[in-house]
């Protein structure tokens, strides 16, 4: 039986993670997502003791290979790897693991960014809106004509009195 | 040259006739009861600006009609302005000046100067227990309007905007003109959503 290692990674993102491991060919039906941790299970069918909440399956790693599963910690992600699938596994494959998941983290923390200006542009409008329609709906009881003119993003409202 | 601005708005049809650049200069030792503005009223630098970087300034921004001075008392900075005003008069633009001075108080060198390149001069101290919103580009009922140039005349005043609100991209609001106190309330009562924007600027109260 074939000990099981611990190897720590700064990775602390799942779905940049698992984006990362398909890139390296271990897709979503060959990654399970477990919400708790589960155990991992030998090259000879075998329940071990250690558990994780991805899970690359035996069978889709090599005819003799152990699971591989990932458990998240606050610092980061580790990865629990058979002695045995060390060799493929190892260091040299969680560095190029590690390599595309920053590509991924990068893009999603772009995404993000631009989803919270789009939201802050979008409650930026409506606050102007409002303070638009305000503004008309005052100026009209007092007695204002109002002009309004946009000039790019200015809203521009000139009150003219109706008669002087 | 320099002059000492509190601040400018690049386009304005609530501060004379047409589409005006407004230049609020900086200083006042009149101190009217109850400005809009009293924080033109310091002396001290608060923005120095050479004539002609304002004056390209004014001149690069397309569709005006001319420029106004209103502050702060724009008579203490006469003869910066005067220089300002020649330059954007040399170009076709039209002056206004907003002074919180008697016409006749108006008798120095540099004030002469400025008085020869202005077109429209709104005079007089503003005189809170006087304030009216009917008038057109007056804070009081005692301000008087001078036609200096025959540029323009009691005609321009009508369909004159009393009142101007921009609403920036930035969620910047600015007031300027004569408004009533229930529109200003109507743009800064804490429940309005108007309120929630900051840098007003507050109207000009002269």
């Amino acid at each position: 039986m074939s000990a099981y290692i611990t190897l720590t990674t700064p990775m602390t993102d799942e779905e940049s993670l698992l984006a990362a491991l398909a890139e390296l060919g271990f897709d979503e039906r060959k990654v399970e997502v477990h919400a708790s941790p589960v155990e991992l299970v030998g090259y000879q069918g075998d329940r071990r003791t250690q558990t994780a909440t991805l899970i690359i399956r035996r069978q889709h790693i090599g005819p003799a290979s152990n699971d591989i599963g990932f458990v998240s910690t606050p610092t980061g992600y580790k990865a629990v790897v058979s002695a045995y699938d060390r060799r493929a596994f190892g260091p040299a494959w969680l560095s190029k693991l590690d390599a595309s998941y920053q590509v991924h983290w990068h893009a999603k923390q772009q995404r993000l960014a631009a989803e919270e200006r789009r939201h802050l542009e979008a409650e930026r409008q409506r606050v102007v809106e409002a303070q638009r329609a305000a503004i008309h709906e005052r100026a009209q009881k007092l007695g204002y004509h109002v002009k309004e003119t946009r000039e790019g993003g200015t809203i521009r409202l000139a009150l003219v009195r109706r008669t002087y | 040259m320099r002059l000492n601005i509190a601040r400018v708005l690049c386009r304005s049809a609530a501060n004379g006739p047409g589409e005006r650049f407004v230049v609020w200069v900086q200083g006042c030792p009149l101190a009217c009861p109850g400005c809009w503005n009293p924080d033109t009223w310091s002396f001290a630098p608060r923005s120095l600006v050479e004539v002609t970087a304002l004056a390209e300034e004014i001149l690069g921004t397309p569709g005006i009609d001319g420029v106004t001075f209103t502050g702060g008392e724009p008579f203490m900075q006469a003869r910066a302005l005067a220089a300002l005003a020649r330059a954007v008069r040399e170009r076709g633009l039209s002056v206004l000046v907003y002074t919180g001075y008697e016409r006749d108080e108006l008798v120095g060198r540099a004030h002469r100067a400025l008085l020869e390149v202005t077109d429209v001069v709104v005079s007089g101290r503003y005189v809170e227990a006087q304030r009216s919103t009917e008038l057109p580009w007056r804070g009081s009922t005692n301000q008087r309007i001078h036609f200096m140039t025959e540029r323009y005349s009691e005609a321009d005043i009508e369909g004159t905007a009393a009142v101007e609100v921009h609403l920036e991209t930035s969620g910047r609001v600015v007031l300027t003109g004569f408004p009533s106190a229930d529109l200003v309330q109507g743009v800064l009562v804490p429940d309005s959503p108007a309120s929630t924007s900051a840098g007003l600027h507050r109207p000009r109260s002269r």
